[in-house]
């Protein structure tokens, strides 16, 4: 039967540019349907109405949003729509995905992470399984990742090391803040052993890619050098000039259908001012972030999958994860420090690079031997309505005229915050999952993705004990007003799971090759497959997973063509 | 930041309470700015007998912006105050931007007019002719009702935009603002084809 494409990839984010990037330079014909626009370099600047409080580059919540469930004190679970919160669950809505606007802090997961539950044993309340797959079968791809993306570091010996099959990174680390010594000294005094943080940023020009060029600006920017290693300007470039790869922004999908046997018959999608579009492909690939591919595949009802595409045994939503943890923070006080010193604390640019990573698997007086978690430390976000906004407020009154002017200057002039992130597993419970909403729809009539965020309970009890040791650290550093928060809030930029992988189709959705059990040539590539987060961000992972997917693929199809590059 | 956080409600009183009053502190904003968007003033106050406006001559709520801007963010020999940075004209492209709620762009305006009338009704004088101690006055007493604070936190988160986001949009001339909090913005930054309303999005 003649097929529109090879392939065909829904959503250009992690999940899907490595597929791209690999059926494409093996020979393949890649269609690439993206519901946003097609940003490039020349169109990202350092915008904080853009990117922060305009909110451009994900949709209006008007037009599409998420339907929240939180349980509140009295323990029922309140439903409320993104577009009247306001809590915002997009991430990204243009080629390259979320990956545009990422901050690039790339861990590897640890060897521990594919076995949590033959290491620690079961979590009441938690459905904590290993992973089909070991850590070793995933190493290629994370050191395929670091070449191909892109990842400037450099490999040290630490206790809590993973292994390694290359000896370093390809590119240097980027350059660093004076801070990041005097973080490695607290450590040290303090018995702790910090790490060099690796980033998918350039430091080095490569693969038509500039060097990054250091404005202070990267997380939640989209990046005007190249440098960072999204999925577009690593990846789907690359992919495009092959020849063999195209990509259609504005491409919206609302069904992927299935005929009488179960096999897929096209992809449907709005297509701007076009209307209703179809294509068909030889494998299909759902890459949509984690929320949205379970949306997408529920609401995919065909004869043989009336409660959802791949859903026959009702597991398409279920396991959700985020990323549990927290924030802390600490003032650098510019009174503390001489001339030099202060100099030292403005400079903007550099980066970090820190991060602490002695507790990944810890003793808890009660709990016993536990997965732990790492902390990351950063300047505090450089964006500047937002630290003004928060001056408005003293004592929940408005402030303004002289004394907010006052305020300001004290604010913005007197110190410079020093910020720690932790994270820790967000354990996978019965009650975080995405379903389809039953009232609210999106602008295209289609049922918006409802999702309860239900949280365990000992996840904040690690994350409490991983940001009290943060806040050690920053107050060795001589920090002034140390705090830090941990709560059961989601944080809706590390999303997975709901698509968990396994041995079994009774209890996932893919099997270990990320094909959905229930239709042979229906993959997911996004972060859907994992049934526990591990303790770091998500999207290398998603990368070097999306990279063993694409060689599954590419194997399914009967290997690299010859006429490929 | 590398986690994305829950944002916090607008209204301050209720950011750190728990769960389910955050909801409700949004929700119950949400409401507020739609119904004061239709026209009742005793949501504004929660005080009883002001007189309505009259439809037929409305007031041009422009000036009453500006007089509000510049008392919020005043001007002083050695920092930038509302004039200096342009904020009025950043209001104005905050006012006609399709990006901002409409309901809020019309609260904006609805608001000013209205502490207009409860200038008149107190003092017999509109808001812009008052001194610098009864706006203060009037300022601080629309703030004991929700919608009085609502109005008075979004007019003052846009005037702080008007002091902080890039010059492209109107405010911050030539970067004053920065320059008087001595913050280093990043680079590119935005200009003329570059900003949001004229990304091919």
């Amino acid at each position: 039967m003649s097929r529109d494409f090879d392939v065909c990839i829904i959503g250009s984010g992690a999940g899907g540019g490595p597929i791209a990037y690999t059926l494409a330079k093996a020979g393949f014909s890649v269609l690439v349907l993206e519901k946003g626009p097609w940003l490039k370099e020349q169109h990202f600047t350092k915008d904080e109405l853009a990117c922060c409080r305009r909110n451009v580059y994900t949709p209006r919540l008007d037009d599409e949003q998420h339907v929240i469930e939180e349980e509140d004190k009295a323990e029922e679970w309140q439903a409320t729509a993104t577009g009247q919160s306001g809590w915002n669950f997009w991430n990204g809505n243009c080629v390259g995905g979320s990956s545009n606007f990422m901050s690039g802090y790339f861990h590897r997961l640890k060897p521990v992470d594919f076995k949590l539950k033959s290491t620690f044993g079961g979590i009441e309340g938690a459905n904590v399984v290993d992973w089909p797959i070991d850590y070793a079968d995933l190493e290629p791809y994370y050191d395929r990742v670091e070449r191909l993306v892109g990842v400037s570091g450099e490999a040290k010996a630490h206790a809590n090391s993973e292994p390694r099959s290359s000896s370093d990174f390809p590119y240097p680390p980027t350059v660093e803040h004076p801070i990041s010594r005097r973080i490695d000294a607290a450590a040290e005094s303090l018995g702790y052993h910090a790490l060099r943080v690796p980033r998918a940023i350039l430091s080095q020009p490569a693969m038509n890619r500039r060097s990054c060029e250091y404005s202070g600006f990267c997380g939640s920017f989209g990046c005007s050098s190249g440098a960072k290693g999204s999925s577009r300007a690593a990846l789907l470039d690359h992919a495009v000039a092959t020849g063999r790869c195209e990509i259609r922004p504005h491409a919206k999908v609302f069904r992927i259908s299935t005929d009488s046997k179960g096999q897929i018959s096209s992809i449907d999608y709005f297509a701007q001012d076009k209307g209703v579009q179809r294509v068909d492909a030889r494998v299909c690939v759902v890459a949509c972030q984690a929320i949205e591919t379970s949306r997408l595949l529920l609401a995919s009802v065909g004869p043989r999958f009336p409660d959802g595409l791949a859903n026959n045994h009702a597991q398409v939503g279920r396991n959700l994860l985020f990323s549990a943890g927290g924030a802390g923070s600490g003032d650098m006080d510019f009174a503390d420090r001489d001339e030099a010193g202060v100099a030292e604390l403005r400079r903007v640019g550099p980066f970090v690079n820190r991060a602490l990573d002695d507790w990944y698997t810890l003793s808890d007086p009660e709990l016993g031997r536990v997965k732990g978690g790492i902390i990351e430390f950063l300047w505090d976000h450089p964006n500047a309505v937002v630290r003004a906004e928060n001056a408005k407020w003293r004592d929940g009154e408005l402030v303004w005229g002289k004394p907010l002017k006052r305020r300001l200057e004290t604010w913005f002039r007197t110190d410079r915050t020093l910020n720690f992130e932790v994270f820790n597993d967000w354990l996978p419970n019965d009650n975080c999952f995405v379903a389809l909403d039953r009232q609210v729809r999106d602008r295209w009539d289609s049922p918006v993705a409802k999702v309860r965020v239900g949280a365990h309970p000992q996840d904040q009890r690690i994350g409490r004990l991983l940001a009290d040791k943060g806040e050690r650290l920053l107050k060795k550093l001589g920090a002034r007003r140390v705090s830090s928060s941990v709560g059961p809030a989601p944080p809706p930029n590390l999303q997975a799971g709901g698509c968990r992988f396994g041995d079994q189709a009774e209890h996932s959705v893919l099997d270990a090759d990320c094909r959905t059990h229930e239709v042979e040539n229906l993959f997911v590539s996004d972060g859907s497959f994992m049934p526990t987060g591990g303790s770091v961000p998500y999207t290398f992972t998603i990368y070097a997973n999306s990279f063993r997917v694409a060689d599954r693929i590419v194997a399914q199809l009967g290997g690299r063509r010859a006429d490929s590059a | 930041m590398i986690r994305r956080a829950k944002p916090v409600t607008p209204d301050a009183k209720a950011a750190n309470r728990p769960l389910d009053s955050w909801r409700r502190g949004l929700l119950s904003r949400r409401r507020f700015l739609i119904a004061a968007a239709g026209g009742s003033i005793a949501l504004l106050f929660a005080k009883q007998g002001v007189a309505k406006a009259d439809p037929d001559d409305p007031v041009d709520p422009w000036p009453i912006l500006e007089a509000t801007l510049e008392h919020m963010l005043p001007s002083e020999p050695e920092s930038p105050g509302a004039a200096e940075i342009h904020a009025l004209d950043y209001l104005r492209f905050v006012v006609a931007d399709p990006r901002i709620d409409a309901e809020e762009r019309t609260f904006i305006l609805q608001g000013s007019r209205w502490l207009d009338e409860l200038a008149h009704e107190r003092t017999g004088k509109p808001f812009i002719e008052l001194g610098f101690d009864d706006k203060e006055t009037l300022l601080r007493q629309i703030t004991r009702s929700a919608a009085g604070e609502n109005w008075a936190s979004t007019v003052l988160s846009y005037l702080l935009e008007a002091l902080l986001t890039a010059p492209a949009y109107g405010g911050n001339t030539d970067g004053i603002g920065w320059r008087w909090l001595e913050y280093v913005p990043g680079f590119p930054l935005p200009g003329p084809g570059t900003r949001y309303a004229e990304l091919p999005l």
